[in-house]
């Protein structure tokens, strides 16, 4: 890989396309500053870590509103 | 039954138990990361097995997941014959898959509940990840449906016979000291099962394969340490509750050494991969006709024959 000035944090746009919430199975949304991909129907947000989703349901924050 | 009387069964309950903690599962995984490369000759060869396989298929695969243990080594021995372009690589444990410096983004993810869209993925490689999953259909099926028509699985994990010199020792030495046997090793599926469960999940023209690799190790100990730094010793739920005893141990590592001596020194051990490959329907792959869809008559066919 050549592109060295990536941030981070910032998760490969290939890899979002194909992504869908393990739970609901819905869309994801990505919350670049949060780091988080957030599922509004589940209503759990997936971490983001070193650029790399985890998307375990174990792992998500939970969204209480 | 030799009074003639069936004894009435235990209820069954509604949804079977867990019979993997896959919580466990991946902390094993996760310790078992920091000195994996020590402990990959399994991952290392079914990476080879399945550039194989890939090679020998003449077509691209635009969109693919490389998913479980040592799943990195497929993507760094990947060839321009395998033609696969975008890889994701991924584990159930994130720092197993961190592992590895092929530049592919990588995802941490459930065989149990996996993150991806339907049709989104030309190729699904799993390798050694669906031994310790809890339904197994299931995870198949989520797998089908997420590749494109004509999309290829090839799942790759350890075959019945496995470790059977390990599972015998270890059952020896507990019914002659305790007097009963629990299962210290999970069990495993029989080829014969693998390519019925490729059919449930929808998937067309399924192999089943089979790698037998006989190992030799110095003694059964390193055989068990060699488990352990691959993250691959017993998750069934249950088994905490009943630790081996010491002195069963003991006794099955001596059972081990007398019953399934090397040549040459040390003990062999076998292990035994099974490699299911499975595709997606699609219009274009070979399949029966319909019935009544014949376009000549075998009534013709057969006094055609009978003139010959």
């Amino acid at each position: 890989m050549s592109d060295h000035t990536a941030p981070d944090n910032s998760v490969d746009p290939k890899l979002l396309e194909i992504l869908v919430c393990p739970v609901s199975r819905g869309p994801l949304r990505y919350d670049r500053n949060a780091a988080e991909l957030i599922s509004d129907k589940a209503k759990l947000a997936y971490p983001i870590r070193d650029g790399m989703p985890i998307m375990l349901e174990a792992e998500a924050r939970r969204l209480d509103d | 039954m030799t009074n003639g009387h069936l004894t009435p069964k235990a209820g069954q309950p509604a949804q079977p138990p867990a019979i993997f903690d896959r919580t466990l599962l991946r902390q094993r995984q996760d310790r078992a990361s920091k000195a994996f490369a020590d402990h990959d000759f399994l991952h290392r060869h079914i990476a080879e097995d399945v550039i194989d396989r890939l090679e020998t298929i003449i077509r691209t695969f635009h969109r693919a997941a490389f998913l479980g243990p040592g799943a990195h080594y497929i993507t760094e021995a990947l060839t321009p014959a395998s033609d696969v372009s975008h890889v994701v690589s991924g584990a159930f444990s994130p720092a197993m898959a961190r592992l590895g410096t092929d530049g592919a983004p990588r995802l941490t993810a459930d065989e149990e509940a996996l993150p991806f869209a339907d049709s989104s993925l030309d190729l699904i490689v799993s390798m050694m990840a669906l031994q310790s999953v809890n339904k197994l259909p299931e995870a198949l099926a989520r797998m089908r449906a997420a590749l494109r028509p004509d999309g290829l699985l090839i799942a790759a994990f350890p075959g019945e016979r496995s470790l059977h010199e390990l599972r015998d020792s270890l059952y020896r030495a507990e019914s002659e000291i305790t007097g009963g046997v629990s299962p210290r090793l999970s069990p495993f599926t029989a080829i014969k099962d693998a390519g019925g469960l490729m059919q449930r999940a929808g998937l067309a023209l399924p192999v089943a394969d089979l790698i037998r690799l006989p190992v030799t190790y110095r003694n059964p100990m390193t055989l068990l340490a060699d488990l352990r730094g691959m993250g691959e010793t017993s998750v069934l739920t249950g088994r905490r509750k009943q630790t081996l005893r010491k002195d069963v141990l003991v006794r099955a590592m001596e059972i081990y050494a007398e019953t399934w001596p090397a040549d040459g020194g040390g003990v062999t051990a076998t292990f035994e991969i099974v490699m299911l490959t499975g595709w997606a329907p699609h219009a274009s792959q070979q399949k029966p006709l319909k019935p009544g869809s014949a376009k000549a008559s075998l009534e013709d066919a057969v006094k055609s024959a009978e003139k010959d």
